[in-house]
């Protein structure tokens, strides 16, 4: 998936999000708050927030414990994708295993053009995109410094 | 010491059937599963009603295709057991039979394994939670992620697993039963059409469908049956596990199972040098995943008595070429790190220390799901047995079968001639 510059100018608060039960808009109307749960028992993050117990101790969690948090993390690994493996996903494109909390790891679609710009261990924010069919935003991953340009 | 797998005298692999794997094609999969266990019926010497049970592995066919198929056999009234867990269907599948039979509870069970091509239907999809990207289930784009660092971690270039795609297209090309049975040079599987990251084709595992059967008996009851004790195969060994964490990170801290005074190592063992077992050297990426491996194939070993550096044949899962070097290293049968260099020097081929993946594996021989873990256990009783003709491994005495199961589950069997 590309870096779309028309999108960076598009209003996306009135569009929905395409997976609301992970991330919503956030307040600058460009970057993705994620959902998690914080768990009553030992306090660590859990994502998505709907799963039905900590992923860390196993304790039961509910609606009560959602947090919202500023969604972004450290790239761990990438690679490109060169064939098209489901519906939807973009080729060639790259995704990443991304830390995006202590000890939870998320894979995710990285929005630059080649691996280049790349490196294990940088940091990432996550961004809204709009969908390709106009009807919602989705999330991907751009470089830090990209995304506070 | 003694242990469940000793019970009943033991338990034996006495018959081995295969369907060859194939691609897709509208044979019925009974046609499959019946050729395969007529093949074990014949190779035993045994009579269907001789069969007292009947676990089958499968994964896309439906509900309740044992008795469906078995029927034309004669009707038995046999207890029939339909098993799924993913790519290691069939392995629990043979497990549950070991099970049956050590226990006493039958003597001569079948453990089959058939499928059909299925949709790939996984319940991680199913499971009401979304994810960021819908990559994250795909199992190409996981081991594509492992490779990747893998390789980094170790300053390997993609050839070094593309290597293993080259052995084991070699070791399918000498095998009858194999799905693909072209060899492939460095260059064709380096050259070949990029899936994820560095996997190519060839360094992927095609998808199909045929059948392998096994009949398993007691050792109580090898006499009774006046079955020859030179042409079975004894299984030494059963261990199954789960994932510990479902993120690809090494958490910090974290304790190996194995450090458990349950899991202290056999006094059996004999100049057996594990891998450092806090997985230091360990690819730090998808280290929960190896750690799986690791664990599930220390505990059967340990069971059977022997170290990894004994085993003479490894069947595992190769579904991805990056996974043999992986897992080479984490069953131990080579240090960490050097995984690539035990494949370049010759160490895993047949006639090396010890042959990994001599049917060609799931990358040649195919991974139809269902019958791929009782596939590798019918490799490793013919090259135990001596009769693998072309591809025999010289001298063969112990074998492992080590399968994962959508990378979340694991077993491993041991067997010995």
């Amino acid at each position: 998936m590309t870096h779309d510059p028309a999108a960076m100018t598009r209003d996306l608060s009135t569009l929905p999000a395409q997976r609301p039960s992970l991330y919503r808009l956030a307040a600058d109307g460009r970057s993705l708050d994620f959902l998690f749960a914080q768990c009553p028992a030992c306090q660590a993050l859990s994502f998505p927030a709907n799963a039905p117990g900590c992923m860390h101790c196993g304790q039961a969690i509910d609606a009560s414990a959602q947090v919202l948090r500023p969604g972004g993390g450290t790239l761990l690994e990438y690679v490109t994708l060169h064939l098209a493996l489901a519906p939807g996903l973009p080729v060639p494109g790259i995704v990443g295993d991304i830390r995006i909390a202590d000890r939870v790891v998320q894979q995710g679609l990285i929005a630059v053009d080649d691996e280049s710009r790349l490196h294990p261990g940088m940091a990432l924010r996550a961004r809204a995109q709009p969908l390709a069919s106009g009807d919602g935003y989705g999330c991907v991953f751009v470089p830090d410094r990209q995304a506070a340009q | 010491m003694s242990h469940w797998i000793d019970g009943n005298g033991g338990v034996y692999v006495a018959g081995i059937g295969l369907h060859r794997y194939q691609f897709p094609t509208q044979t019925p999969y009974t046609h499959l599963g019946l050729t395969a266990v007529r093949a074990a019926l014949a190779d035993a010497g045994l009579a269907w009603q001789q069969v007292q049970s009947a676990y089958i592995g499968t994964t896309s066919i439906g509900m309740a295709a044992g008795p469906v198929m078995l029927r034309h056999l004669g009707a038995g009234g046999l207890a029939v057991m339909q098993v799924e867990n993913a790519s290691a269907s069939g392995s629990f599948a043979f497990r549950q039979a070991c099970i049956e039979v050590t226990h006493g509870i039958s003597d001569v069970v079948l453990a089959l394994g058939v499928d059909k091509h299925g949709d790939g239907r996984r319940a991680a999809n199913k499971d009401g939670l979304e994810h960021l990207s819908d990559s994250a289930t795909i199992p190409a784009v996981k081991f594509a992620l492992m490779a990747r660092s893998y390789l980094r971690e170790r300053g390997a270039g993609a050839e070094a697993m593309a290597r293993v795609a080259v052995k084991n297209h070699g070791n399918a090309a000498r095998n009858p039963y194999a799905q693909l049975r072209k060899p492939r040079t460095l260059e064709q599987v380096l050259a070949a059409t990029k899936v994820v990251g560095d996997l190519t084709v060839p360094q992927c595992c095609p998808r199909g469908e045929g059948a392998a059967a096994v009949l398993l008996v007691s050792g109580h009851a090898l006499g009774r049956l006046g079955l020859e004790r030179k042409r079975c195969v004894r299984v030494r060994a059963s261990c199954a596990n789960s994932e510990r964490h479902q993120h690809p990170e090494r958490s910090e801290g974290h304790q190996c199972p194995e450090r458990s005074e349950r899991h202290q190592p056999p006094e059996r063992s004999q100049g057996h040098q594990h891998p450092e077992r806090s997985a230091p050297g360990a690819p730090r990426h998808g280290a929960s995943a190896i750690e799986l491996v690791r664990s599930s194939a220390q505990a059967a070993l340990e069971q059977a008595g022997i170290a990894a550096t004994q085993l003479d044949l490894l069947e595992l899962h190769d579904a991805f070429s990056v996974e043999e070097l992986l897992y080479s290293e984490a069953i131990g049968l080579c240090a960490p790190g050097e995984g690539p260099a035990y494949l370049e020097r010759g160490d895993s081929q047949i006639g090396g220390r010890c042959a990994i993946n001599a049917s060609g594996g799931l990358l040649g021989m195919g991974h139809p799901l269902g019958p791929t873990g009782i596939g590798q256990i019918v490799e490793i009783t013919r090259q135990l047995r001596g009769a693998a003709e072309g591809r025999q491994h010289p001298g063969a005495r112990w074998g492992m079968a080590h399968m994962i199961g959508l990378g979340a589950v694991a077993i491993a069997h041991v067997l010995s001639a």
